[in-house]
This record gives C-alpha cells, sequence and structure tokens, in this order.
C-alpha cells in the first residue's frame, strides 16, 4: 500500500514530462535568443551611436543623419585645444603605466617571495584605493597638494601630479594581477638559478621577469587605460595647460554636445584599441616563440 | 675563517633578507601613503574646520559639516538619492550580469571569446563617452525616437533624456562588466553536469535554476553586487548628466562644494562619509562570504 502510493505520482509524473519539456525547451531557447539580442543592443548601442555621430556633417546631433563626412574629424585636428588634450592624456597615461607597473610588479614580488611583519595590513593599504571612489581621491589629493611647490616647481596642476593619483587605482590593479601571475612561476627554477650562484637581483631579471612578461604587459595594458580613461580625478588635478582629453570632453558637454564629441570619443577608444591588438600581436608572436 | 666574521656576514645576510621586501615594496607604500593615506587623513581634519566668509576654510573644530547632512534638507535628500540610485542599479546590474554569464557559461565554447569582447566593451570605453553616447540616444532628436517615429510605433517625438531612468541605463552600463566578470569565473567552477543531474532527476529548468545554480552562486551575487555599489556610490557623472537636474547624488555634491562653493570642509565631510560607506559595504561583504571572492583576496 505504502509502496504504491510512493510509485503513483513517480508515473504520473514521468507521464507528462516529455511535452512540458520540450514547451520548457521551446520557452528557454525563445527567452535565451531575447537575452542575446538585448544585450548585444544594449552594449553596442552608445559605440554605434557614437561611430555615426563622429561622421556627421552637421555641427548639430540630430536623427537622421543626412550628409555624412569627415569635418568633425578635421576639426578635432585643426583645434589645438583639442590637440593640446589628447596629448597630455598619452602622456599622463604613460607616465602611470611606468609608475604603477613598476612599483606594482615589486610589490607583488616582495608579496610572493618574501614573509614579513603586518602583511595584512600592507596588502590593505595597497589594495584600498581601488575601491574608492575617484572624486573622493581626486578630492583628498588637490586638499593635500594644493599649495605645494617642490623647488620653485607647482605640484598642483602638474602632469606629475595626475599620474600619481592615477597610480592608485592603476597600481592596485598592477599588483593583483601580478600576485597572481608570480604564484604560477615555478619555484624550482628560482631555486636553481639560486643554486649556481644567481644573486638575487639577477635571478628576478634573467629569470623570473622573461618568465611572466605577459603578465606584466597586460597589466601595463590596464594601467594605461585606467588612466587613459579617468576624469574625475583629472578634473580636481589639472589646470587649463594640462587638461586632459576626458575631462575637456566632460567640461564641453556640460555647455554644450556638439560631433566633435563623439570624434574625441572615437579617437580615445581608438587609442584603447591600437594599444589592444599592439599587445594582441605581441602575445601571438610571443606564442609562436615557444 | 675566525668565527666573528661569519656571524657578522650572517647578521647582514639576515639583515638583507628582512630589508628587501620593505625595498621592494618601497615605491609602492610611497604612493600608497603619501597620495592615499596623507589626502585622508588631510580630508578628515579639514572636515572639521570651518568655512566663514567664502573663504575655502577657516581652522577650526566644529561638526557644523557633518551636522548639515542630517539637518540640510538638500543634503539629506543627496544621501538618500545616492543610496537609492546605487541600489536599484546594484540590483538591475546583478540580474542582467547574472544572466549574461550564465548564457555565456551555457553556449557553446566557441561563442565565447565573442561575448568576453563584447562585455569588455564598457570596461574599455571611457565613461565619458558611455555618457555621451547615451546622451545621443535618448533625447527628443536622439536615435531612439528617431526610430520609434520612423518605425511607426508613436508618432509624435518623444525625449526620456534627464529622466532617473536614462540615469539607471547609464549607471548599469558603467558596472555592468565587474559584476559580468565576477559571476562569470564563478560559473566557470560549477561543473555542468550538475545541470544533467538536476534534470535527470525530473526538475524542470527553473527548479534546477532556484535549487542547484542560484545556492552554488550565492557568493559570487554578492561580491557583485557589493562592486557594483561601490562602483554606483561613487560615480557621480553619469547620473548627473543623464538624469533630471534634482538628481543629486554624494559625489556631485562634493564636486560642487568644491569646485563651485569653495567650501572645502564640506567638500572634505562628505568625502569620509563616503569613504565610510564604501568600506562598510566591504567589511559587510567580507564578513557575509568566507568565499575567496575577487573582493577579498
Amino acid at each position: 500500500m505504502a509502496d504504491t502510493s510512493s510509485i503513483l505520482p513517480a508515473r504520473r509524473a514521468s507521464a507528462i514530462p516529455v511535452p512540458r519539456a520540450r514547451k520548457d525547451a521551446i520557452v528557454l531557447r525563445v527567452l535565451t535568443l531575447a537575452f542575446t539580442v538585448f544585450i548585444i543592443a544594449y552594449i553596442a548601442i552608445p559605440v554605434l551611436v557614437t561611430l555615426a555621430m563622429s561622421f556627421n556633417d552637421a555641427s548639430a546631433i540630430r536623427f537622421p543623419i543626412k550628409v555624412w563626412s569627415l569635418k568633425w574629424y578635421g576639426d578635432f585636428f585643426g583645434s589645438p585645444q583639442w590637440v593640446d588634450a589628447l596629448e597630455s592624456s598619452i602622456i599622463i597615461a604613460l607616465g602611470t603605466t611606468a609608475i604603477s607597473t613598476i612599483s606594482g610588479v615589486l610589490a607583488a614580488w616582495a608579496f610572493e617571495r618574501f614573509t614579513f611583519a603586518f602583511k595584512p595590513l600592507v596588502y590593505l593599504l595597497i589594495m584600498l584605493p581601488l575601491f574608492i571612489p575617484g572624486v573622493v581621491l581626486g578630492l583628498g589629493v588637490a586638499m593635500a597638494f594644493g599649495n605645494v611647490s617642490l623647488l620653485g616647481f607647482n605640484v598642483y596642476g602638474s602632469r606629475a601630479l595626475v599620474m600619481l593619483a592615477h597610480s592608485l587605482w592603476a597600481m592596485p590593479l598592477v599588483f593583483m594581477l601580478m600576485e597572481a601571475t608570480f604564484r604560477t612561476v615555478d619555484h624550482r627554477i628560482v631555486e636553481a638559478s639560486y643554486d649556481l650562484g644567481g644573486k638575487p637581483l639577477r635571478t628576478f631579471f634573467e629569470i623570473v621577469l622573461p618568465s611572466v612578461s605577459t603578465g606584466i604587459i597586460s597589466s601595463a595594458l590596464f594601467a594605461f587605460v585606467v588612466s587613459l580613461n579617468e576624469f574625475v580625478m583629472a578634473l580636481f588635478l589639472t589646470t587649463r595647460d594640462t587638461q586632459t582629453l576626458p575631462v575637456l570632453m566632460w567640461l564641453s558637454l556640460r555647455s554644450a554636445g556638439t560631433p566633435r564629441l563623439a570624434v574625441a570619443s572615437v579617437i580615445l577608444a581608438a587609442a584603447v584599441f591600437v594599444s589592444l591588438s599592439l599587445i594582441m600581436v605581441w602575445y601571438i608572436r610571443q606564442l609562436r616563440k615557444t | 675563517m675566525s668565527a666573528v666574521p661569519s656571524e657578522m656576514a650572517r647578521r647582514r645576510a639576515g639583515l638583507r633578507a628582512r630589508l628587501t621586501p620593505w625595498l621592494l615594496m618601497a615605491p609602492a607604500l610611497l604612493i600608497a601613503v603619501a597620495f592615499f593615506g596623507l589626502p585622508i587623513a588631510f580630508m578628515a581634519r579639514m572636515s572639521f574646520n570651518e568655512h566663514i566668509d567664502q573663504r575655502f576654510y577657516v581652522p577650526g573644530f566644529t561638526f557644523e559639516s557633518y551636522a548639515a547632512m542630517l539637518t540640510d534638507q538638500t543634503f539629506r535628500g543627496a544621501l538618500l538619492t545616492t543610496m537609492r540610485l546605487a541600489f536599484v542599479s546594484s540590483i538591475v546590474t546583478v540580474v542582467v550580469g547574472y544572466a549574461f554569464a550564465m548564457l555565456v557559461w551555457l553556449k557553446p565554447k566557441r561563442w565565447r571569446l565573442a561575448f568576453i569582447a563584447l562585455a569588455l566593451c564598457p570596461l574599455l570605453i571611457s565613461e565619458i563617452s558611455i555618457i555621451f553616447g547615451w546622451w545621443m540616444f535618448f533625447p527628443k532628436n536622439g536615435l531612439l525616437s528617431y526610430a520609434l517615429v520612423s518605425s511607426g510605433l508613436i508618432t509624435d517625438k518623444v525625449s526620456l533624456m534627464y529622466t532617473e531612468f536614462a540615469a539607471f541605463v547609464g549607471l548599469t552600463y558603467v558596472t555592468l562588466p565587474f559584476c559580468f566578470f565576477i559571476l562569470l569565473s564563478i560559473f566557470d567552477g560549477i561543473d555542468k553536469k550538475v545541470l544533467e543531474a538536476s534534470a535527470d532527476l525530473g526538475a524542470g529548468p527553473l527548479r534546477t535554476f532556484r535549487e542547484v545554480l542560484l545556492p552554488l552562486t550565492k557568493g559570487g551575487i554578492a561580491a557583485a553586487f557589493a562592486q557594483s555599489f561601490i562602483w554606483a556610490v561613487g560615480t557621480y557623472a553619469t547620473p548627473s548628466a543623464l538624469g533630471p537636474d534634482t538628481l543629486w547624488t554624494i559625489g556631485y555634491l562634493i564636486q560642487e562644494q568644491m569646485l563651485g562653493k569653495h567650501n572645502w570642509p564640506r567638500a572634505a565631510a562628505f568625502s569620509i562619509v563616503l569613504t565610510i560607506g564604501v568600506a562598510l559595504v566591504m567589511v559587510i561583504v567580507r564578513t557575509l562570504t568566507s568565499k575567496r571572492t575577487a573582493l577579498n583576496g
């Protein structure tokens, strides 16, 4: 009696599933397709709108676009203010990359290789700025270094200060990525180098660094992209002479939007994607070598 | 060799071994202390200064800036607005990011790279470019209105610009990749055979989701939510550029007080509150999820 009651519902359940499972599968497939379309459209919309608008001939932002031209590209490269801002952005991004890659890689190696006091505390100190809003970091640095001048050199408004502020986000990123990368290094190779009389410094530069070059290059790229795109810290820390491209874009969006902004967006994104593809090429060549 | 020099050499070697990590970390620590620790301390002190007669600040010790956050209608409103915006946009981001990560996880491998490239887009594009992209999509003469009118769905031009909806669309766009990558790494750690096992045992897709997938990804959801919340709380450009004029967030007020009103103590006080809020969210998530996530390393 007890057996049949437990078997019966099971049988009934196994009789129904065939049509229900098929219906489920259809619903699931339709939902998947709908979501796929949604997510592609969602991510693509601002990109495509910007790309289209940058080739607009009119001076107002208005759809449909009637005449296409390269007019606004000419306008962008003809304007000293915008070209200077682009130059400033690239200089600052390169500086940030150098500062944060060197300091991040060295710190990550220290964490991987050595034990020392206050390790968790130091970890927190290095990682914490990554989670602090840009507006807070920008404001703090601006307040603390607002009136500081070193040997007659005005620190505030200098590109160096923006590089260092951007490193607050870029350095923890490099550190995090490199800590994970160093963990994959085979310790026996390092020990072998020591056994053969290799000094720690020489071992680091000749054995360890080459084996993590991909990690270093990728984290340097991240640092570059973070700095190139950042504009809230830069807004607090730059003057008219050192303004970066995103800062100039933000300020002109507040007054009036023109297709020139679309051109600036495209150029900024192009800088990112060019550096990304350069690294892809390097990476593929590296793979072929081995 | 006598015993003394070797003893000294050993001691020197020991000292060097102890000093090496600190030397290696010196540049990183210098940056963190000088450009993060020092400014935060400076701001904490600044937040107690007084603001008199349009001067940036006057040294003093007052809780006036903090009190203003509770008494002043504008500031209290901004505090609540920021919380609400960050909370709602984080929930939306986690839902969309979850579905996206699950889609990539379930789809055949050959789609994977294309989807990951797609998810990287918002991460590689500057926030200002994202803002401007949506800025051209939502208004009356924007693409959305044009597409709807020319397809015959509506007859009059519409504008969704300067609405909270537009602000949410922009905020979610900015935070989506973080959620996606956190959740994808969690999904990648799950053996897909659990789905087959669940189906073999007679569970429908909904039940499999609720009783198998959801419990397995709980930690990831919490981490993704926290990451997105922290980001959304601090982002002020997107909501202030796309949302209505009344949509004042703490970040916007900090900028306004610093650059517009030149009230340094108040800007500092807001920043300290924002920092404490972010730290609290991190601590809460860390205690809730004992597992290793992107947040607590």
